[in-house]
C-alpha cells in the first residue's frame, strides 16, 4: 500500500465529525426553551417559534432607580387590569424614541412549539439571534442542505447510484428520512414532504430542482397552519454523481436508527457511535469532480504535475480503478476518506 | 525567521489554496528552489514535504546542503507565512441611501462582507433582525456630518435600533461614523457604559476619499498574519525594489485585492490598497448578474441551469474540475471578479496608470500564462504600455508577512527575477479611431525587427520570449491616448509567456450583444494565446 505520507497530499474529507455544532435560528420574538450550559435530549421542546410576527407598542413601567430594561428580553403585561394596554407577552425590541419607557413589542398569536432534532449540550442562546447545541453524537457533514432540521429513522430507498421518483414515496415511508442515492427532483421533494417524510439524504441536487424547492418551502411556510419539519441534505454538490461507496456504507450501518439532519451546518447527526462502524481503505480514493468524477479506486502513486485537457498542468495522482485500467487524476478532483 | 536561516520556506494559506515556496541563501543571495500549492485541505507538513522530496530528487546535493535529505527534515525549517481566511460580516446602517451609499462602499473595500440596512421606508423587524444575526460581527452606523434633512427625522430610530443591537449581543464592534461619531453623541449615550464591546468612533466616509474610515475597518477584522494586508506590504516593497509604479490583482475564493503602490525620484509613494470581498471568484451572495457576468465571458455554450450547477461545484470544490471547459470556466469567473474589483475601486484607476500589472491569487492557478496575459488586458483597460507579471509562487504575501522592512526588502532584492513570471508586455492606446488604419508599429529587438500595421479593434501578439527586451516605436496617422497623448512614441518593452500584446481593441472593451458573436470573438482571442485550447 502506498505510504501514508504520500497519501496526505490528498485532500481527506472526514466520514463522521465529532462534537459538530448545530445552530437553530432564534428571531426576535421567539422564544427559548433551553438555558446555555444546560442538556437536551432529541424531542425535547427547544423553542417556541412565531408564526405571525407583529409589532405592538408597550409601555415598560421599571422602578425609578432600576436599570432601563434591555432589548431581547422577554415583556409580560403587569398583573390586573390598571395601565394596561396590552394583554400579551413578547420580546422587547427597541425603545420608542422620545417616549419614555414606550417600547417596540415582538409578539404573535400563533406559535409553535419547536423540538430539539439531537441531543447534546447547549452552548449559547442568544435571544433574536440563535440557540447553538453541540451534539453528543458523530455527524456526516454534507455540502449544502434546504429546508428546515428534522428528525426521523434513517432509510435506504434506492441504491446509492438510484434515483427516487415521486411515484416511488408513499405514506408508508412517513417519518422516515430517505437516503435517494445521486439525485431527486423537486417534485419528488415536495411529494416526499407531503407524504410525511421529515427529509431527503440525496448526493446531489440541481440548482433549479433547489429553487424550486425553496419556493414551495417559502409558500408553505407563509401559510398560518403549522408545517412538520422537513429537511433536504445534499452531500455532493449540483452536478450528478453518485453516494460515495464509503458513505453509502456508514448510511447502510445506521439505517433503521433515528436520526437528525441539521441544516446549519448541513449534516446529519447519529445518536450514538457504534464501535463496529465499517472504515474505508486508507488509499482508498473517489474521483469527486471532472470528466471521471464518481470513479472509485485506490492510489497507487503520486506522479507529479501532469498535462491534462486545456491544456493545463496539474498534481496529479494515479488511481487503479478496478477492471479498468489506471488513470492519471488531478489531486484536485480527488478525495479520500479519513 | 531566525536571525540567519540558509533556507525558509514561504507559505500562503488561503481558503481554498495552500501555496509554499522553498527559498535558499545560494551564493551569497536568496533563490527560489521551488514553489507548489495544493487544495486547502491538505496539511502544511505535507506540502512543505512535497517541495523537499522533489528538491531532493532533482538536486540531492544541495537539500544536503540545506539539511533537508531525508523524508521530514523540512519540517524544522524556519518560515514565513500568512494566512487568508473567510471575511467577517459587517452591518452598515444608516437612514436613508443617500448617506448608506458611501459608508458601503467604504466598509467592501476594507475586507468586510457587507450587509447595508437603511432605515428609510423599512419595516423595523428586519432592520433589527439583520443587526442581530449571528453571522454580523461588527456594525458600522453612520451619518451626514452635519445630518441632512432627509436623515434628521430617522436618527433617533437608528440609535435606538443600533443600541437594542448591542443590548442583545454586549460583545459586538460598533463604529460610529460621520455625524453619529462626536463623543458623548445621542447615538453613544444610548449604549450601556459597562458592555464589553467596543464602541469606535470613526471619521465620515467623505473624508480623504473614506481611506482613514476604510483603515480603521480594516484594522477592526482582526487577522495577525492577514494575506492581504501581507500583500500589501509586499506589494509596497517590491515597488520599491523594483523602482516601478506595481499594481497587483489579486482574485481568491473569499475575496480580492487590488493595490498601487509606487515609487517615484528616490521615494516610495503611498500604497492604496483595498481588500473587496464582493470580487471574490465566487462570492457567496450569487446572483442573477454575477452568473450573467461570468456568462459573457464564457467562450464554450453553457446554459444557464448547467452554468450555475458548475459554479456551485466551483464554490463547493475550488480544485475541482480544472481541466478542459472546466479551465475555461475559472477564466470566465476570474474575469467577472477582476471587473467587480475594478468597479469597487474606481479611485485606484485615477493618476499615472502602473508599469507593471501582478496577477496575483488561486484564480489564475490553473492557466497557463499566455491566458492570464489576456485576461489582465481584456479587463484592466487603462490606456498606455505596461508590463504584466505573475506572482506564480504567492510569494509576494508571505514575503510581506517580514515584519522587518530592510530585512524584506533584502530578500525580495534577491528574489526581484524569481518572484514573478513574465507574462509580457501590452501597448493598449485608446482613442483610435475605427475603420481606418491607425498608424504603423515597429519592433526592434534581440530576436529580430518586426513590423505591424495598426488596425483598430484587433489584437495582435509579438513574438518576444520571456528575458528579451525591445524597442517599441509607434507612429499614429492621429493623436492617441496612451497615458499621455502622443502620435508618435518610442518606449522598451519586457518579453514574457504571451510575448508582446499590441491591444488595438476599444477601451474599455466593447463586445457583441449577441452570445454567439460575443462567444467567437473571445474564443479567437483566447485562441491566439491558449495554445491547444479548443473553444
Amino acid at each position: 500500500m502506498i505510504d501514508r505520507d504520500v497519501l496526505a497530499e490528498i485532500p481527506a474529507r472526514p466520514l463522521l465529525v465529532r462534537g459538530l455544532e448545530a445552530r437553530f435560528p432564534l428571531p426576535p420574538g421567539d422564544r427559548a426553551f433551553v438555558v446555555a450550559g444546560g442538556s437536551v435530549t432529541a424531542g425535547d421542546a427547544l423553542l417556541e417559534h412565531l408564526r405571525d410576527r407583529r409589532i405592538d407598542e408597550v409601555d415598560v413601567h421599571t422602578a425609578p432607580d432600576a436599570e432601563r430594561p434591555i432589548a431581547g428580553t422577554r415583556w409580560a403585561p403587569p398583573p390586573g387590569r390598571r395601565h394596561r394596554d396590552h394583554d400579551g407577552d413578547g420580546e422587547l425590541l427597541t425603545p420608542l424614541p422620545g417616549r419614555k419607557e414606550r417600547w417596540r413589542l415582538v409578539a404573535g398569536d400563533h406559535r409553535d412549539r419547536v423540538a430539539s432534532p439531537l441531543g447534546g449540550e447547549v452552548t449559547a442562546v442568544r435571544p433574536g439571534a440563535e440557540i447553538r447545541i453541540r451534539a453528543s453524537g458523530p455527524s456526516l457533514r454534507g455540502a449544502f442542505a434546504a429546508g428546515s432540521a428534522a428528525r426521523g429513522r434513517l432509510e435506504l430507498a434506492t441504491d446509492p447510484f438510484g434515483e427516487l421518483r415521486p411515484g416511488g414515496i408513499d405514506v408508508g415511508r412517513a417519518g422516515s428520512i430517505l437516503v435517494v442515492g445521486s439525485r431527486i427532483d423537486a417534485e419528488a421533494l415536495t411529494r416526499a414532504r407531503a407524504m410525511g417524510v421529515r427529509g431527503i439524504v440525496v448526493a446531489t441536487l440541481p440548482g433549479k430542482e433547489l429553487r424550486d424547492f425553496q419556493a414551495s418551502e417559502r409558500r408553505q411556510h407563509a401559510s398560518l397552519h403549522p408545517t412538520a419539519p422537513f429537511g433536504v441534505l445534499v452531500l455532493d454538490g449540483a452536478v450528478r454523481r453518485s453516494i460515495a461507496t464509503p458513505v453509502a456504507a456508514l448510511l447502510e450501518r445506521f439505517a433503521g436508527t433515528e436520526v437528525a439532519l441539521l441544516t446549519d451546518p448541513p449534516a446529519l447527526v447519529f445518536d450514538e457511535e457504534p464501535v463496529d462502524l465499517p472504515a474505508p481503505a486508507p488509499d482508498w480514493v473517489r474521483v469527486r469532480s471532472g470528466v471521471n468524477a464518481g470513479l472509485e479506486g485506490r492510489v497507487v502513486a503520486l506522479v507529479g504535475p501532469r498535462r491534462f485537457p486545456g491544456p493545463v498542468t496539474l498534481e496529479a495522482a494515479r488511481i487503479a480503478v478496478e477492471g479498468e485500467p489506471s488513470l492519471d487524476v488531478p489531486i484536485g478532483d480527488l478525495e479520500r476518506f479519513a | 525567521m531566525s536571525r540567519d536561516p540558509r533556507a525558509f520556506v514561504a507559505l500562503d494559506r488561503g481558503t481554498a489554496t495552500v501555496a509554499a515556496s522553498l527559498v535558499a541563501r545560494i551564493d551569497g543571495r536568496w533563490r527560489l528552489l521551488g514553489a507548489t500549492a495544493a487544495p486547502a485541505g491538505v496539511e502544511t507538513g505535507a506540502v512543505v514535504e512535497r517541495l523537499r522530496r522533489r528538491l531532493a530528487a532533482s538536486e540531492p546535493e544541495l537539500a544536503e546542503l540545506l539539511g533537508i535529505p531525508r523524508p521530514g527534515s523540512a519540517v524544522d525549517l524556519p518560515r514565513v507565512a500568512c494566512e487568508t481566511g473567510r471575511p467577517p460580516e459587517i452591518a452598515v446602517v444608516a437612514a436613508t441611501d443617500r448617506v448608506l451609499a458611501p459608508l458601503v462602499a467604504v466598509a467592501a473595500a476594507a475586507g468586510w462582507r457587507v450587509r447595508p440596512v437603511v432605515l428609510d421606508g423599512a419595516q423595523i423587524l428586519p432592520v433589527a433582525s439583520a443587526l442581530a444575526d449571528p453571522r454580523v460581527s461588527a456594525v458600522l452606523a453612520g451619518a451626514s456630518d452635519p445630518p441632512g434633512a432627509d436623515e434628521r427625522g430617522l436618527l433617533p430610530d437608528l440609535g435606538a435600533v443600533v443600541a437594542a443591537a448591542t443590548d442583545r449581543r454586549p460583545d459586538l464592534v460598533t463604529v460610529l461614523a460621520g455625524g453619529l461619531a462626536a463623543p458623548g453623541s445621542r447615538v453613544e449615550a444610548q449604549f450601556r457604559p459597562d458592555r464589553p464591546g467596543p464602541t469606535v468612533l470613526g471619521p465620515s466616509p467623505a473624508r480623504d476619499g473614506g481611506e482613514p474610515l476604510r483603515e480603521l475597518l480594516d484594522g477592526l477584522r482582526g487577522g495577525d498574519h492577514d494575506g492581504r494586508r501581507s500583500l500589501a506590504a509586499g506589494a509596497t516593497t517590491l515597488a520599491e525594489v523594483l523602482r516601478r509604479r506595481i499594481e497587483v490583482v489579486e482574485i481568491g475564493q473569499a475575496g480580492a485585492t487590488r493595490i498601487v503602490a509606487g515609487f517615484t525620484a528616490g521615494r516610495v509613494l503611498p500604497t492604496r490598497w483595498a481588500s473587496v470581498p464582493a470580487a471574490a471568484l465566487l462570492p457567496p451572495a450569487f446572483t442573477e448578474a454575477h452568473l450573467d457576468a461570468v456568462a459573457g465571458w464564457l467562450t464554450t455554450p453553457l446554459d444557464r441551469l448547467r452554468l450555475r450547477d458548475r459554479l456551485r461545484e466551483l464554490a463547493l470544490t475550488p480544485w475541482g474540475d480544472a481541466t478542459g471547459d472546466g479551465a475555461l470556466l475559472r477564466m470566465a469567473a476570474a474575469r467577472a471578479a477582476l471587473e467587480r474589483l475594478r468597479a469597487a475601486t474606481p479611485a485606484m484607476d485615477e493618476g499615472s496608470p502602473p508599469d507593471v500589472v501582478i496577477a496575483s491569487g488561486g484564480a489564475w492557478a490553473v492557466a497557463p500564462g499566455p491566458a492570464v496575459a489576456l485576461a489582465l488586458a481584456d479587463v484592466m483597460r487603462r490606456a498606455g504600455i505596461r508590463a504584466l507579471g505573475w506572482d506564480h509562487a504567492r510569494l509576494l504575501a508571505p514575503l510581506g508577512a517580514i515584519e522587518d522592512e530592510a530585512e524584506r526588502r533584502a530578500v525580495m532584492a534577491d528574489l526581484r527575477d524569481d518572484l514573478l513570471l513574465p507574462l509580457g508586455s501590452v501597448v493598449m492606446p485608446a482613442g483610435l479611431r475605427a475603420g481606418r488604419l491607425a498608424g504603423h508599429l515597429s519592433v526592434k529587438g534581440e530576436g529580430g525587427p518586426a513590423e505591424l500595421d495598426l488596425v483598430p479593434g484587433g489584437l495582435e501578439l509579438v513574438d518576444l520570449p520571456p528575458g528579451e527586451r525591445a524597442i517599441v516605436e509607434l507612429r499614429f496617422r492621429d493623436a492617441v491616448d496612451l497615458g499621455v497623448r502622443v502620435k508618435h512614441a518610442a518606449v522598451e518593452v519586457t518579453g514574457g509567456l504571451g510575448g508582446l500584446l499590441v491591444d488595438l481593441r476599444d477601451v474599455p472593451l466593447r463586445l457583441p450583444d449577441r452570445p454567439e458573436r460575443r462567444r467567437d470573438l473571445l474564443a479567437a482571442w483566447q485562441g491566439a494565446l491558449w495554445a491547444g485550447m479548443d473553444a
